[in-house]
């Protein structure tokens, strides 16, 4: 098809129509905003590329065309996506653009020679239909927007200087920190969707809990002196990022204990500083990406994924530790890659080793650094360790 | 009855496909001479050995260009190798397929119901439409009366030797073909296949390409810029368009290759000896060979430019059309607004044109 400017334009609108809608249903069902940012990126990314590449370079648009095409396009968008910070489920984010994608293709090839007698011949231009189908996106996506806007739960600042708790949240809300700003006994969450920022925490049973609820992002927070752990996950679905836990004279308690999650989602621990206590960072019964933190100083374990847990391991520093570095325990499955695992040394929980699975776990080991261990790496008890990649975001 | 179309081939038979979502068959007249809209092409298809089409899966008489023959191929063959060749521009219905196409579509459509069997020599504007040489006044005509008769060069008019491609013939064991474009191309293989020494006598060589015309002048990508033009820009911008060609490929190119080699296949600038000379030389050109667009022109002083009407861009006729009343012409008279107007798609493009002012007017 050779398509004028104007009908790449108007037949990408009226394509993309029943996508920004599912999307737009999707989201409004799941309360989660990323099918409508996916679909608006998905819409973004093509219009652009038709404005300036498509149009100029192909005067003469074969139907193969439109498989590359859409996987340049799908990259685009994923690499958008990611960069943009739009959490979406990878698998979901491609089921949805190769929906939209076969959506385009029927409606291009059958679709619109059917309803427009000289769609062809007019270069895919739609007339009215096209113009109503780029009112109805608009109204979708403005709509969408509108009502993201409307939803989002509103900013409580919490100002400089210290703050007596526990601080109990009961409703949704945006908690920002002013520099300095410290609640000595702790924070439980109680509410879904809640954004913690910036906020300091001394003392308290915990630092900060968060027990059945959604959506909760723990972002920039430090604790210190909690008397159990410092942050204390059940049972909810939770991205902890940029955090400072010091469990520094705590010897039972957990810098980051996310346990029984497995419902919620994949949760994520990116970023954080973690130093002392009996273990650095634990997942029990979870699927948590582990990535990019520093732990040193534990008792027992760096960091540990266990009962029946699944994630990633990835991109951590793990060091001065005693017992074990990296341990993955109890049916667990565990990716450990580009991990540095230093200065183990024996301990209560064994005789100072990197890596270990045990009681039926299976970890891949991908270019991980394991040194000054006095065991490298290990598995007991029915359980394995490859040395090999077995998938990666990466 | 207000909608009338003048010629019974395949551009009229397309338009009255696209007529046909809006009107009964009893408001429609197809004059012309042969109520079989594919028998000049069946016969001309089959002086050629013609075996597939050159247009691709939009090469139907449908109004609209789904579903196309590669459709309806891959549910008769029950194969999808023809929807993967259309993704790739590499399915050509057969002509048997085609001629199915246009034989089932002629039953289901009321073709015959609307087709009278009458020349019309004369197409006059009158008040309030157009007579057809006492066949009545009718406020919409289109006017398909295909080419103008076959071409033969003034050298070869009275040899006794020469044919033309488009007439019955065999091959002779040294053939020359006079020409350049597909016809051409189609007989120098078939002779070759026969056991013929082939000799190509052409004025140019002919351009490569899979349509008639650049894919871009299908659609309006092209056509805008076309239809900017002026007259004499126009003019030159179609001779070079219709410039012979025949498709690029294998299927075309190895076996001349080898004939090459085996000295069965040259190239001449002039037409020597041999007993056989075939004339692949197309059809007569320009309005003036065909005596109702003659008169028409003529009787209603319209503007031509270099042997074309000049038309507006849906094919209709500036000064003989406006709210109440529709003239237009489809085929190859309607090269001025659809450079490949002489194939499917023309004939499609043209017919969207016509049921658009039909459909417009309220008085139809």
């Amino acid at each position: 098809m050779s398509y004028t400017l104007r009908g790449r334009i108007e037949s990408r609108l009226a394509a993309s129509l029943p996508v920004v809608v599912a999307a737009c249903i999707l989201a409004l069902a799941e309360h989660r905003w990323w099918p409508v940012e996916a679909a608006g990126l998905m819409l973004g990314v093509g219009l652009a590329l038709d404005l300036q590449a498509y149009h100029r370079l192909l005067r003469y648009q074969p139907g193969w065309a439109a498989l590359p095409l859409g996987v340049l396009e799908l990259g685009v968008v994923l690499a958008l996506m990611r960069a943009a910070g739009i959490a979406a489920p990878l698998g979901q984010a491609v089921a949805l653009f190769a929906a939209g994608w076969i959506v385009a293709q029927l409606l291009g090839h059958a679709g619109f020679p059917l309803l427009r007698l000289g769609y062809a011949e007019d270069g895919g231009e739609l007339g009215r239909l096209g113009a109503a189908a780029a009112v109805a996106v608009g109204v979708a996506l403005a709509g969408a927007g509108a009502t993201a806007y409307a939803l989002r739960p509103p900013v409580v600042h919490l100002a400089a200087g210290i703050h007596q708790g526990p601080l109990v949240i009961t409703h949704r809300e945006v908690l920002v920190g002013e520099p300095g700003a410290v609640v000595r006994g702790g924070i439980v969450v109680r509410a879904s969707g809640v954004t913690v920022k910036n906020v300091g925490v001394v003392g308290g049973e915990n630092g900060i809990t968060v027990e059945h609820v959604r959506g909760t992002v723990l972002d920039g927070v430090s604790v210190s002196g909690p008397k159990l752990d410092g942050i204390h996950v059940r049972l909810a679905g939770v991205v902890i990022k940029n955090c400072t836990i010091d469990m520094l004279g705590n010897r039972l308690g957990q810098g980051i204990d996310i346990s029984y999650t497995m419902d919620m989602g994949q949760t994520l621990v990116e970023g954080c500083t973690v130093t002392g206590g009996m273990e650095g960072i634990t997942t029990h019964s979870s699927m948590t990406d582990i990535v990019r933190n520093s732990v040193s100083r534990t008792t027992m374990r760096g960091i540990s994924v266990t009962e029946m847990s699944m994630g990633m391991v990835m991109d951590n520093e793990v060091r001065d530790g005693a017992g074990i570095g990296i341990w993955c325990n109890d049916r667990s499955m565990c990716t450990i890659e580009h991990n540095t695992v230093l200065d183990t040394r024996p301990g209560d929980a064994g005789p100072g080793v990197g890596v270990l699975a045990s009681f039926q776990s299976e970890a891949s080991l991908w270019e991980n650094k394991l040194g000054a261990n006095p065991v490298s790496a290990s598995a007991i008890t029915q359980s394995e360790v490859h040395r090999g990649r077995s998938f990666s975001y990466r | 009855m207000r909608v009338a179309i003048v010629g019974s081939g395949l551009a009229g038979f397309t338009a009255y496909q696209s007529l046909r979502r809006a009107l009964e068959p009893d408001e429609i007249a197809v004059f012309g001479t042969d109520d079989d809209p594919a028998a000049t092409f069946r016969r001309r298809a089959a002086a050629i050995r013609q075996r597939e089409m050159r247009s691709e899966s939009d090469g139907h008489c449908l109004p609209t260009s789904f579903p196309g023959l590669a459709f309806r191929s891959a549910v008769t063959r029950r194969s999808p190798a023809p929807l993967v060749g259309t993704l790739f521009d590499r399915f050509h219905p057969t002509v048997g397929e085609f001629l199915a196409h246009v034989e089932g579509l002629r039953g289901r459509s009321g073709w015959d119901r609307s087709f009278r069997n009458a020349r019309i020599d004369r197409v006059r504007g009158v008040g309030g439409g157009f007579e057809l040489d006492g066949e009545g006044v009718f406020r919409h005509v289109l006017v398909a009366t295909g080419h103008p008769g076959l071409n033969v060069p003034e050298q070869l008019r009275s040899d006794a030797r020469a044919v033309h491609s488009y007439e019955p013939h065999e091959y002779g064991p040294s053939v020359t073909v006079v020409g350049a474009g597909l016809a051409a191309a189609t007989e120098w293989l078939n002779a070759l296949a026969a056991g013929s020494v082939v000799v190509s006598v052409r004025r140019r060589e002919p351009a490569r390409r899979p349509l008639n015309v650049p894919r871009e002048y299908f659609s309006r990508r092209g056509l805008s810029g076309f239809h900017r033009l002026g007259p004499a820009e126009r003019a030159a911008r179609l001779r070079t368009l219709l410039a012979p060609s025949y498709p690029p490929g294998r299927a075309w190119d190895e076996p001349l290759a080898t004939a090459t080699m085996e000295g069965r296949f040259r190239v001449q600038e002039r037409v020597n000896g041999t007993r056989q000379v075939i004339c692949a030389t197309g059809f007569r050109r320009g309005f003036r060979h065909d005596p109702l667009l003659t008169r028409l022109v003529e009787e209603h002083d319209l503007e031509t430019a270099d042997g074309w009407i000049v038309l507006d861009d849906d094919a209709s006729v500036p000064g003989l059309t406006d709210a109440k009343r529709t003239l237009a012409l489809a085929g190859v008279a309607a090269h001025w607004a659809f450079p490949a107007a002489d194939t499917l798609a023309g004939a499609r493009y043209v017919a969207h044109g016509f049921l658009r002012k039909v459909a417009a007017c309220r008085t139809r």
